[in-house]
């Protein structure tokens, strides 16, 4: 009886022990996100945010010295014109960075859930996204000024115009909120949450792409929908960009799609066969892209010209993944990699004909 | 293949269900638990009858014969009750196959639970890969997670005066125990090793199971205290239910042979 009381003890440990196993693979988790300026890249990867030296793509700091384990990195960081670098992270916690040093200079509390979303800075304010459903709105000091709830968590960038502030919701809403009175201007309606950031163009149009897979042009002044497409039969998850008057989008279908922006029928398409989850980095020249490889855990690298045929393709190594946004610094393209090897890099530099100049793997 | 066999299916279903229903996450743990617990009642209903054949048999007098011709050696005594259970066709094992099917749907559920509420990035990424073709995530995509005063999502309290109370892990442990303690027919026999190992579960399952819902999603509290209410309507349909089990000093409901309560 006493081995069989042991048994039984130890399959219910072992269970706990499966079960725990099942809750911290269910965690929050992220890819990295990746922006520059004039001598560093600064990710956002896992525990922790890098700078990195675009010249050698050697590490200059890392903040936080000791990281949280339940702290993941997931939000591009951004620069304030005062030369701040705002990122947030999953503890719920947003930071002022210096970009120098990597010290915080301040640090945002208030939030009651995770910092997915980017912040957008102005030249006075940072507006800061929180899948708590509010927008916080805070002076360069990081002291808060105004909040705005909306219905859904936050996951975009909010774009302004100078009159409101525009961004949407997973709860498939595009919110208007105006600057002066901190009311919401007007709220539109989407086929589906919108994940990604908004896109504003010059001539008071606001681009929405949805997770419905539609494709949006709506009025800045009263949010009315100036033409909208339904562009794909499955998702949108980033926003689109726009460039000389076009419009890049990619689906979850691996196909990546140029439409002009004052509507009308699309340009190309090309078929990428895998998810393609990230927004285009765009050149006059080259269009750069990551997607997942269709029935395999890894994911590709597209260097595409502005017609959308495909120039070279990247294979990544491992299981990496090109979830993130490509971004351009100088002659480089900053390619943020998502994988679960420590070996593997979190970021590759390419130049511009797609040959990797270096690569950054987090030091232990 | 856990993955393909296991978590998806049960989350493709909970998100099919939820949509059906007009978007309450809740009802819609309670309505798969229903599904899943229609799905295996033959298997159930196997298990409680192997339990009672057991209880039978061993209050029969073949079988206390052969505990007192070998008590001094285990090895041919468990040789001879095998060969026993042969005689009368009875397999142990089957009466222990449901409790094994239960524990993958329960690791299953709380991976689909946690899967389709899709709180962060790549967990909605996981999910969109997870979905079938036929299934159009758009339209559930954000879940609403929240249930009467729970977020399904999130380890469950009540705050009264300060204190976080732990409600549905309570509602699990008293559950889960009334569940053992009712369906326990218990042996006329004061040596039956599996009527004592039966009274030890009934003890140590529901703190187990309190524990784990205390820690967990609340959604998986949701599907354990829906379960063992099923369960009970399951035992008292097959009349194998002992509710003065439950009452302070009342020994537990033996069973004769036949099957009888006495």
């Amino acid at each position: 009886m006493k081995t069989k009381y042991i048994v039984l003890i130890g399959l219910l440990a072992l269970l706990v022990v499966v079960l725990s196993g099942c809750a911290s693979g269910l965690t929050a988790s992220a890819w990295p996100a990746v922006m520059a300026d004039a001598n560093n890249a600064y990710i956002a990867g896992g525990p922790y945010v890098y700078a990195v030296n675009l010249q050698s793509g050697a590490q200059v700091w890392r903040f936080p010295d000791k990281p949280s384990t339940a702290a993941p990195f997931y939000a591009t960081p951004t620069l304030t014109s005062d030369g701040q670098l705002i990122v947030g992270g999953f503890d719920k916690k947003l930071y002022s960075l210096d970009p120098q040093t990597g010290k915080s200079t301040w640090q945002f509390t208030d939030a009651r859930d995770r910092w997915i979303g980017p912040v957008l800075a102005t030249d006075s304010l940072i507006f800061a996204p929180n899948a708590d459903y509010n927008l916080y709105v805070l002076n360069l000091k990081g002291e808060l000024q105004w909040t705005f709830m909306a219905d859904q968590s936050i996951w975009g960038r909010p774009v302004t115009d100078g009159t409101n502030v525009y961004f949407g919701t997973l709860g498939r809403k595009v919110y208007a909120v105006n600057l002066q009175t901190h009311k919401q201007a007007w709220v539109q309606t989407m086929d589906g949450a919108v994940l990604g950031s908004l896109v504003l163009g010059a001539d008071n149009t606001l681009y929405v792409a949805s997770y419905g897979g539609t494709l949006y042009a709506l009025n800045t002044a009263d949010g009315k929908t100036a033409w909208s497409k339904s562009a794909s039969s499955t998702w949108f998850w980033s926003g689109p960009v726009l460039t000389g008057g076009n419009l890049y989008v990619g689906d979850g279908n691996g196909k990546f799609m140029a439409f002009p922006a004052a509507g009308g029928e699309k340009l190309w398409e090309q078929d990428l066969s895998g998810s393609i989850v990230g927004s285009p980095f765009i050149s006059d020249t080259t269009i750069v892209i990551g997607t997942e490889v269709p029935g395999a855990d890894t994911g590709n690298v597209y260097f595409l010209d502005s017609t959308g045929k495909i120039i070279r393709t990247l294979p990544l190594s491992g299981k990496d993944q090109a979830y993130g946004n490509p971004v351009g610094a100088g002659d480089l393209i900053l390619m943020p990699l998502s994988t679960s090897d420590a070996k593997d890099p979190i970021m590759l530099a390419y130049d511009s004909t797609g040959a990797i100049k270096w690569s950054f793997i987090p030091p232990k | 293949m856990w993955e393909t066999v296991i978590v998806n299916p049960f989350t493709n279903v909970l998100l099919m269900i939820y949509k059906l229903i007009g978007g309450n996450f809740g009802v819609a743990i309670i309505l798969f638990t229903v599904l899943i617990r229609l799905l295996t009642h033959p298997l159930m209903a196997s298990q409680i009858k192997g339990s009672t054949k057991m209880q039978e048999l061993q209050n029969s007098k073949e079988w206390l014969d052969l505990q007192k011709k070998y008590k001094d050696d285990k090895e041919k005594l468990a040789q001879e009750q095998m060969k026993y259970y042969q005689s009368i066709g009875y397999n142990p094992l089957a009466s222990c196959l449901p409790t094994f099917i239960q524990l993958p749907i329960m690791f299953g559920l709380y991976q689909s639970i946690m899967r389709a509420i899709a709180a962060s990035p790549m967990q909605l990424l996981i999910l969109s890969r997870a979905v079938y073709p036929f299934f159009r995530l758009a339209d559930v995509v954000p879940l609403n997670s929240q249930f009467l005063w729970m977020n399904l999502g999130q380890p469950e309290r009540v705050y009264l005066f300060g204190y976080g109370i732990p409600v549905m892990a309570i509602l699990v442990a008293a559950t889960t125990y009334i569940q053992s303690k009712v369906t326990l027919p218990v042996s006329a026999n004061p040596n039956d090793q599996s009527a004592m190992m039966g009274n030890m579960m009934a003890i140590y399952m529901p703190l187990f199971m309190g524990f784990l819902t205390y820690s967990f999603a609340s959604g998986l509290a949701l599907y354990i205290i829906i379960g063992n209410l099923l369960s009970l309507v399951q035992y008292a349909l097959l009349g194998k239910i002992y509710w003065k089990n439950l009452l302070p000093g009342k020994r537990p409901v033996p069973v004769q042979a036949g099957g009888k309560k006495k």
